[in-house]
């Protein structure tokens, strides 16, 4: 790639690229500039205007939005064209991919269609022709039995299918630009590197030129050779993806390089105490009916098992990791450990004490010592209660104080998850997502839990954001001697953060161990996989266990 | 292939909810007032009679057992004579079916070609002129009652500018399209607003949709995107409300076939009630329940032919 980069004029340049909704500037003065075969990542959070950027260049922005400056593909000024040559040149010069591909898939189309189609609108081939080049792209990126294939629908696809799906749509008339907004985002992480694979694999082979948007610097780093770090619109530094990691010079850039995960370790609390186990569950076993409705199942049904015979121990005051993917049966643990999912075999105790068999008092007892907080920050707040109110309920609802004394100690709380006292009476959606996940925080520590499980708290967060909310977690672990159990799919930020770890994978414990040795030297094929597929950066410190 | 094996799972579901349907309609005459032999029998009866009758009928047989031999003539097609006409009842639903599938039909070929197009019109800039004007006209066409506009339709056109027949069903096809249509035209006007405002909404909310943005991003024009991606997929919503207002005509057309004197099953329905026709009323029954599942059954696979998702 680099042999292409001096002397080649750009394919794409954008200057002074300025997009407003109304009064909102949401994108400041950008500029970057693309040569033939080169990837360009775009770094930032939510918010930053990474994506309005890459909409503004397609000119996919909604008819409030208005784009100034100038965006040139070859010589032509993009923001000038009108709708028939605007069309032309989507899908055909320019390809584009998106963060959820489940979502971007017409439903009701065969992925052969769906695929086939901009062939056929741009490269007047008949039908069977598109189908049948189709079918050579889905083998292309990766579809196993691509003829098959072609014929399902997306909601046969898997994520990753799904994302390989709009790959080749986008690929298929040999554009010179392929634009990928969060492509990984929504996949889990061994998936994320088998599609990161394809797409370094399509610009080797085809000299695709490429623009990565990502929150994840991780992602960018893999990939691209140059990168462009925005935030609140403007970018705040450019260059080659070596100077900008290694040699960050605007202080937003060296906090984003800090806060990704396994570049920092937390320093968990003291280790176990030994002795008995706060937390034991024997071979736990939970299943859900997949069979339809009344006379529905006849076509079969059955049980789907989340989890195979679960067995783990859990020391007071040990920091625990869970990691898993997408339907390993995580969080199918995290409720069945709060009585939210009946275990159809094996048992929970806390304390030697079988948690099916609490009721009455002792049940309520026990919901005070295990508390949980959620990944979705809004969807797990009362979008009624003011924040004070959510975390002041527990305390007065458990009758451990009065109403009004529940109102200070809501008030003492969030002064300790670091909320300023002025946003006691804001409603969550007031709130950005890490606020509101303090506050669930706040309210889970109201009943001074022994265990809290945190189950993806920060998945729905932004890296630096993120970075705050594990160090709060810490802080608050070792000043409350909390048990913790975090389960997260992100392998790097559990390994920072627990003492051990357990990998999940279909229902089953597939490895377990010391954290910093289930990373170092995983055991179990899928544990590599899963630490083969960490994005990290190119880590001049040394390996990721090292603090820095 | 799921779609025939979606149809062979409503057929069975089908069996259970027809058999549902037969015991209530039994219920039903059993729950009504008076005794059916003495209704036979004619008021002035001996209560020899009246128990000789009641034998003959099978009425002193235990419930389980009538309903057993009801059953039985249903599947032989025997649902009943008309007391008051003295003929079968299916005879008679035979009859005056045909008006009113013939007006069913006649509304849906003068409703759903504008709804379509006030839809799309209205969709294409919410909020815009013609948006507001189509959902205020829409409103005022739901507000006026079918009875009201009836009567003064049959008034304007048919008497006083003498166009259209305010009454009968007419010989023939052409007979049939000119006497239906201002009962056609009066159900039309409230049943258009209603799947507009359906297929509006949904057409809006699809605008936004993410496929939406990745067939432009693929260069579709805004017409292909129209025509291939969203239409299909917001038709759906609107396909399954007007599933429930054509079995809600079919049964519901009393108002209409009364004002205009069309003789169909809401006429003959009316004309039952009035005369105490139990078996008739059980019969209509029976029809317009089984016509409801009909035609929920055609929505569906309708809908799995569209959707690919619900023939799991």
């Amino acid at each position: 790639m680099s042999g292409l980069r001096n002397g080649m004029p750009p394919l794409l340049e954008v200057k002074d690229l300025s997009v407003s909704f109304g009064e909102f500037a949401a994108v400041k003065n950008v500029s970057f500039a693309l040569r033939p075969g080169e990837i360009l990542g775009i770094v930032g959070e939510s918010g930053s205007g990474k994506s309005v950027t890459c909409r503004a260049v397609m000119r996919l922005l909604a008819a409030a939005a208005r784009a100034e400056g100038s965006v040139t593909l070859e010589g032509r000024d993009l923001l000038a064209l009108g709708e028939d040559e605007l069309c032309a040149i989507r899908g055909r010069d320019i390809g584009m991919i998106f963060q959820n591909p489940a979502s971007h898939l017409d439903p009701l189309r065969r992925i052969g269609e769906q695929v086939a189609a901009p062939m056929i609108r741009h490269l007047g081939i008949t039908r069977r022709e598109g189908l049948k080049r189709a079918v050579a792209l889905l083998d292309d990126v990766g579809i196993r039995e691509p003829e098959k294939r072609a014929r399902s629908y997306p909601h046969e696809f898997s994520g990753g299918m799904k994302q390989r799906a709009m790959i080749a749509a986008a690929i298929g008339c040999r554009p010179k630009l392929l634009i990928a907004d969060e492509p990984t985002t929504a996949l889990d992480v061994t998936v994320q590197a088998r599609i990161l694979h394809l797409l370094r694999d399509l610009n080797r082979r085809t000299g695709l030129a490429m623009i990565l948007i990502s929150h994840d610097l991780g992602v960018v780093a893999d990939i691209c050779s140059q990168v462009v770090v925005m935030r609140n619109g403007e970018v705040v530094e450019q260059g080659p993806i070596d100077d900008v990691i290694n040699r960050p010079r605007h202080p937003y850039t060296k906090l984003l390089i800090e806060s990704q995960p396994g570049r920092k370790t937390y320093g968990t609390a003291d280790g176990p105490d030994g002795g008995k186990p706060l937390l034991s569950v024997e071979k736990l076993s939970v299943s859900f009916s997949t069979g339809g409705g009344l006379l529905g199942g006849l076509g079969g049904g059955g049980a789907f098992k989340a989890l195979d015979g679960i067995d783990l121990e859990i020391g007071a005051g040990e920091t625990v990791g869970i990691v898993g993917e997408s339907g390993s049966g995580k969080s199918t643990l995290a409720r069945s450990i709060i009585r939210l999912n009946t275990p159809g075999g094996g048992a929970i105790r806390l304390d030697g004490q079988d948690i099916g068999a609490l009721s009455g008092d002792a049940l309520t007892a026990f919901r005070r010592r295990v508390q949980m907080v959620f990944q979705n920050p809004y969807d797990s707040l009362n979008p009624r209660l003011t924040i004070g109110e959510a975390v002041a309920e527990p305390i007065w609802r458990h009758g451990l104080a009065d109403r009004k004394t529940a109102q200070k100690e809501a008030e003492a709380l969030l002064e300790m998850v670091e909320l300023p006292a002025s946003l006691y009476d804001r409603k969550p959606r007031q709130l950005s997502g890490g606020q509101c996940q303090r506050v669930g925080l706040a309210r889970a520590l109201s009943l001074k839990p022994q265990l809290l499980i945190a189950d993806e708290i920060t998945s729905a967060l932004d890296v630096t954001t993120q970075a705050q909310i594990l160090e709060l977690l810490v802080r608050l672990q070792r000043e409350r001697s909390l048990t913790l159990i975090y389960i997260s799919h992100d392998l790097s930020v559990v390994s920072s953060l627990c003492q051990r770890v357990y990998v999940f994978k279909a229902g089953r414990v597939v490895e377990q161990g010391v954290a910093q040795q289930v990373l170092s030297r995983p055991q179990h094929p899928y544990t590599q996989a899963l630490v083969g597929s960490l994005a990290r950066l190119p880590a001049h410190t040394g390996t990721i266990s090292q603090p820095v | 292939m799921p779609l025939l094996q979606l149809l062979v799972r409503r057929l069975l579901q089908l069996i259970g909810v027809l058999a549902g349907i037969s015991l209530v309609t039994f219920l039903l005459v059993h729950m009504a007032p008076g005794d059916p032999a003495r209704l036979l029998a004619g008021e002035r009866a001996s209560a020899e009679t009246v128990a000789a009758i009641r034998s003959q009928y099978g009425l002193d047989l235990p419930l389980w057992r009538q309903f057993l031999t009801y059953l039985a003539n249903l599947l032989s097609g025997d649902i009943g004579l008309s007391l008051r006409f003295q003929r079968p009842v299916i005879q008679l639903i035979e009859q005056f079916m045909w008006p009113t599938l013939f007006l069913t039909a006649y509304v849906l070929c003068l409703a759903i070609p504008p709804t379509v197009a006030l839809a799309i019109l209205g969709a294409r800039r919410p909020g815009g002129i013609a948006d507001q004007i189509i959902r205020l006209v829409g409103i005022a066409g739901l507000t006026i009652p079918v009875f009201w506009l009836g009567i003064m339709m049959s008034r304007f056109f048919g008497v006083s500018l003498g166009w259209f027949p305010v009454s009968g069903y007419g010989v023939g096809f052409t007979g049939h399209l000119h006497h239906l249509f201002l009962p056609a035209v009066s159900t039309a006007i409230w049943l258009v607003p209603v799947l507009t405002q359906s297929l509006r909404a949904a057409l809006i909310e699809k605008t936004a949709a993410d496929f939406v943005t990745a067939a432009r991003a693929q260069g579709a024009t805004e017409r292909q995107i129209f025509w291939q991606t969203m239409l299909p997929n917001a038709v759906l919503p609107t396909l399954n409300l007007l599933g429930v207002m054509v079995a809600f005509m079919i049964g519901g057309a009393v108002i209409v076939e009364t004002v205009y004197a069309v003789p169909g099953l809401g006429t003959l329905m009316v004309n039952a009630l009035l005369g105490r026709d139990y078996y008739v009323v059980q019969g209509l029954t029976l029809v317009f329940a089984v016509s409801t599942v009909l035609i929920t059954l055609t929505v569906d696979l309708l809908t799995a032919f569209i959707d690919p998702r619900v023939r799991l």
